[in-house]
């Protein structure tokens, strides 16, 4: 089993999915997302999807559900780095990805976050 | 004959859809014609091909130019507002006259998510505000100095 | 020179993974772009995982090949069969959509989206065949 390891930075989840993933693999991610939503109460999940170059109902639904699972445990999803091919495929599919944030880079995804969660502890301490 | 036939046909097609940059993270598509399935997947295409290029986080698509808005236009509209959402850019459709909104609330089309506004300027001014950034009066007041022509920055 | 066909067992979760790259890899050197390749392999993922979830023991079969013109390939063909147990409504399961995003269904309206052609033949007892076609275009 291809694990995805889930790192923690203060107060969000951070995912990398570096391989095409097996269907037990997506479920198992979520599974362990939800989990650790659950214990640490994180407030923001992001998931960095630029290397998967398939995405089909499968996973675009498992994605959806980890973001509605995510903001029932009060916890904002940004999804970062969906391909161009992978984008337009997925809404030849019909699939719209609603109730998910996505960003082009971490970059983006980070500033997105931060901006929600902690402007003015960042004001305070001279940041960004 | 048929490859030039076939130059020209994209020639066209390119021309017709243009992306330009308007500022730093925002894009500017003018939708000019009618949009079929085809033209719709070249433009989006281009258009998230841009995104990535650029880093754009906003895209203004401008419909001015697009003559009849029916369920078919309006779907494909929509389609090309998802596929760049998908790459973390914010939509705004730009230029919809009044005739056109009604068209679009008689239809049924859902728009909800999909933020509008009646002008090009109107929607830059947005977008502006959604980066953070305004347009305030120069400091140094006008400057009407002329530019060394011939020279390109 | 034609590529001899390539055949896939499907049995398992891996095998949908399998199968979807090997389509990719034969739809990029067959000259698709992107965006066509990412059409094909989730295409592929969708029937695949039919065949995983909804087949007898949840086997079955992927057959790749490309289609010949007079001077050069004109495009590629993906048949996924099973043994069973076979759609009784072929209608049913190509109207079921996932335009919403919920319910489980068969993906079979979105696979057919992405594809040129697809065709499904089946019968009850006797198992389940799914063509899908693509075509190069040339420009």
């Amino acid at each position: 089993m291809a694990r995805v390891p889930i790192l923690r930075l203060g107060e969000m989840l951070i995912a990398t999915v570096l391989e095409d993933l097996r269907d037990t693999d997506a479920l198992d991610l979520q599974e362990r997302l939800n989990a650790s939503l659950e214990r640490t109460g994180a407030q923001a999940v992001l998931l960095d999807v630029s290397a998967v170059e398939t995405l089909d109902s499968f996973l675009g639904r498992l994605l959806n559900d980890i973001a509605a699972t995510a903001r029932l445990l009060g916890a904002v999803t940004v999804i970062v780095g969906i391909q161009p091919a992978v984008a337009i495929t997925l809404v030849e599919l019909g699939l719209e990805l609603r109730g998910v944030q996505t960003a082009l880079t971490m970059d983006q995804g980070l500033a997105r976050l931060r901006q929600r969660l902690g402007t003015a502890r960042q004001a305070r301490h001279g940041r960004g | 004959m048929a490859t030039e036939l076939a130059e020209q046909r994209r020639t066209i097609s390119e021309l017709q859809t243009p992306v330009i940059q308007v500022w730093e993270r925002i894009l500017a598509l003018p939708v000019v014609g009618s949009l079929d399935t085809a033209r719709t997947q070249e433009t989006t295409e281009t258009l998230l091909d841009r995104i990535i290029a650029t880093s754009s986080e906003i895209v203004i698509l401008d419909i001015t130019g697009v003559p009849v808005v029916d369920t078919a236009v309006a779907k494909h509209l929509l389609e090309m507002v998802t596929a760049a959402r998908l790459l973390g850019c914010e939509v705004l459709i730009v230029g919809l006259s009044a005739r056109t909104a009604m068209t679009l609330v008689h239809l049924g089309i859902d728009l909800t998510g999909v933020i509008t506004r009646t002008t090009l300027a109107k929607g830059l001014e947005l977008a502006f505000r959604r980066l953070g950034l305004e347009v305030v009066p120069r400091r140094g007041g006008v400057d009407q100095r002329p530019e060394p022509a011939g020279e390109l920055a | 020179m034609a590529e001899a066909d390539i055949r896939l067992p499907i049995a398992g979760d891996t095998d949908i993974v399998a199968a979807r790259q090997e389509a990719r890899l034969v739809a990029k050197r067959l000259g698709f772009g992107l965006v066509d390749q990412s059409r094909v392999a989730t295409a592929v993922s969708e029937l695949t995982r039919n065949v995983v979830r909804y087949a007898t023991d949840g086997r079955g079969e992927v057959v790749i090949r490309e289609l010949l013109g007079p001077s050069a390939p004109t495009g590629l063909e993906i048949v996924v069969r099973d043994a069973g147990p076979g759609i009784a409504d072929i209608e049913q399961v190509l109207r079921e959509g996932f335009s919403s995003g919920h319910g489980l269904g068969m993906g079979l309206p979105g696979t057919r989206r992405l594809m040129d052609d697809m065709q499904i033949e089946s019968e009850v007892g006797i198992g389940t065949t799914v063509t899908i076609r693509k075509w190069l275009r040339r420009r």
